[in-house]
């Protein structure tokens, strides 16, 4: 009996990873929440607003990164559930994590890509210098991670269409947007804002990308950092939990 | 290592909420044996191997596989087996031979292994000339096909079949069959799940029977026959056929069960012979008007009712009447 290695582990996670990309990126729903849908409430909420290519930059990527990124799982997992083609991941010679991990590694791809193509249009168009590049790329790559396993998270519920995680995960997506500095700056917001927004990844995610075109991050870049890989970890633990719990009653 | 079992279960339970679907199964599969699991619809078959692969975890109990636990050493357990579920779960957006790759990837096949094997399963299995096609436009067949392929890319010592055969036609059924069984030869282990009567006596060594999430009995199907040998039957038919007819063929010496079967009457019997001259006597004396008679030798199919119990004849017949 051979060992199973580390690195046979990753390469089977990765084995996921590229297969979703080849099934899912092209998929109707991934492309109305992944592309359009970010593109859309860019154009809502700056548009007639007057801001600075500074303090729309970070507003576009963190739209961006963040209805992107979480969008695959919630649309991969349930076709799979249908097709019953998530069955071959419980029975193969491989953990759940590391299947998440393949699936999480799907929606990063897809979302720090999209996110990084959405970015560069931004600066080029705004004439922007990008003051603090290690900030940016980790603002965008980080959140694409914590954003794709919060997907990842919600498409643990057990059902056979999109829709039905979508909707739930849109009940959180939508009001995060607000308590996490995008529109209104945390500073102005009350104490107890600025707790509720403290604990939102998405107020991370502004405070790298603020970082990265030069304006400050309220938290720090520390706290930023620290924040989206606890929050990676927590959707990630959690997700395999759900799914687990699943496949006990099923 | 010869002395393991290939597969061992023990006390495998399952509740779906409040509802009991398998019920402490206990048996143990040897190595190079076709195992069967006969049973009705809603026996338990398709979750008991839910439960031997790791995909749904059992309330109670424990599985082996080639002496690995499958929860506790679930990896190396599922490293050895291949899995063939109910229905054909293939990516659709995929095509035969990207199916078979990304499978091959996921076992941790080699890629000079997983190329030329995934090339020769195509070619086992009639696909090769539409390899590259999106498995979307398959038929039924080549999708099982194209899904028992990938059950065999990794060289599993076990693999699992949910009712390999249903729903296709007689040829790609023996086709199936002749593969398994050449599978067999070649030293894999096979479980197999049916509610063909005949599939399980064509292909399995030993055939568990299960009911309502219980083995009723594991044998050999010739061993089955014998011990329904005492369980012959005559069946007949009436021109007209009253309540009385039942209860005058009831009170028959050699008789020991009436079932009604459509419009006809089956007699339970030990000694065939002896029923057919009580009947004679009783149509001549009674003045009836018998319009068939039959001899029923002892089947599977008597073997299979009998041992899952009167429950079924019961739903056979209401099914029966509410039909008319
Ligand atoms: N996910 C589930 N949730 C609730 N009940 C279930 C679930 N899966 C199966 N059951 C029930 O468990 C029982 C056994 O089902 P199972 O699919 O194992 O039967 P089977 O022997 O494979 O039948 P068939 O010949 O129809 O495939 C059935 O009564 C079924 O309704
Ligand atoms: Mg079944």
């Amino acid at each position: 009996m051979t060992q199973v290695t580390i690195g046979d582990r990753i390469r089977r996670s990765w084995a996921i990873t590229v297969k979703d990309m080849k099934i899912y990126y092209m998929r109707p729903p991934a492309l109305m929440f992944g592309i359009l849908f970010p593109v859309a409430l860019f154009f809502t909420f700056t548009v007639g607003r007057n801001l600075s290519p500074d303090r729309l930059i970070p507003v576009l990527s963190a739209q961006t990164v963040f209805w992107s990124a979480s969008t695959i799982g919630p649309v991969a997992i349930p076709m799979e559930r249908r097709l019953r083609t998530f069955e071959r991941f419980l029975s193969a010679p491989i953990s759940l994590i590391a299947v998440l991990w393949g699936k999480m590694m799907a929606g990063f791809i897809f979302g720090a890509g999209i996110t990084t193509l959405a970015t560069v249009i931004g600066i080029l168009w705004g004439n922007q210098t990008v003051s603090n590049p290690a900030a940016l790329v980790l603002g965008i790559g980080l959140s694409s991670m914590v954003y794709s396993a919060m997907g990842i998270l919600f498409a643990s519920i057990p059902t056979g269409s999109p829709g039905e995680v979508i909707v739930p995960l849109n009940f959180v997506r939508i009001p995060l947007m607000f308590v996490s500095g995008m529109f209104i700056p945390v500073e102005n917001m009350p104490a107890a804002g600025q707790i509720v927004a403290a604990l939102s990844p998405l107020t991370h995610t502004i405070g790298l990308l603020n970082l990265g075109t030069g304006s400050p991050s309220v938290f720090g870049f520390a706290a930023n950092i620290g924040a989206l890989l606890v929050w990676m970890l927590v959707f990630l633990y959690v997700g395999q939990l759900f799914h687990k719990m699943i496949m006990r009653r099923e | 290592m010869t002395n393991t079992n290939a597969i061992e279960a023990h006390g495998l339970t399952k509740f779906y909420g409040d509802f009991l679907a398998v019920d402490h199964i206990s048996f143990e599969v040897e190595q190079g044996e076709i195992f069967g699991f006969l049973g009705p619809n809603g026996a338990g078959k398709s979750t008991t191997i839910r439960m031997l692969t790791g995909v749904s975890t059992p309330t109670e109990g424990t599985a082996k596989i080639m002496g690995f636990d499958i929860l506790k050493h679930s990896v190396e357990a599922k490293s050895v087996m291949g899995i063939v579920p109910d229905i054909s779960n293939i990516y659709t957006e995929l095509s035969a031979w990207e199916n078979l790759i990304f499978t091959g990837k996921l076992y941790g096949v080699s890629k000079d292994r997983r190329e030329k094997k995934a090339e020769e399963l195509l070619q086992l299995f009639d696909l090769y000339d539409r390899w590259d096609e999106k498995t979307e436009t398959f038929s039924r067949g080549m999708r099982r096909r194209v899904c028992i392929a990938m059950a065999l890319i990794s060289d599993s010592k076990v693999l699992y079949l949910d009712e390999p055969t249903s729903g296709l036609d007689v040829k790609s059924v023996r086709s199936i069959r002749r593969l398994i069984r050449e599978l067999n030869e070649d030293g894999l282990t096979v479980f197999l799940t049916t509610h063909n009567i005949e599939e399980a006596s064509q292909m399995c060594d030993r055939i568990a029977i299960i009911n309502r999430g219980r083995i009723a009995e594991i044998d050999t199907p010739e061993r089955i026959r014998t011990a329904m040998k005492s369980n012959q039957a005559v069946e007949i038919a009436f021109k007209e056929q009253t309540k009385g007819t039942r209860e005058m063929l009831e009170k028959l010496s050699s008789v020991t069960e009436v079932q009604k079967r459509g419009d006809k009457l089956r007699l339970i019997t030990n000694d065939s012979a002896q029923t057919l001259r009580e009947i004679l006597q009783a149509i001549d004396e009674n003045g009836l008007v018998p319009v068939s008679l039959n001899t029923l030798g002892a089947s599977m199919e008597d073997a299979f009712l009998w041992l899952t119990g009167a429950e079924m004849e019961s739903e056979i017949i209401h099914r029966r009447n509410r039909r008319r």
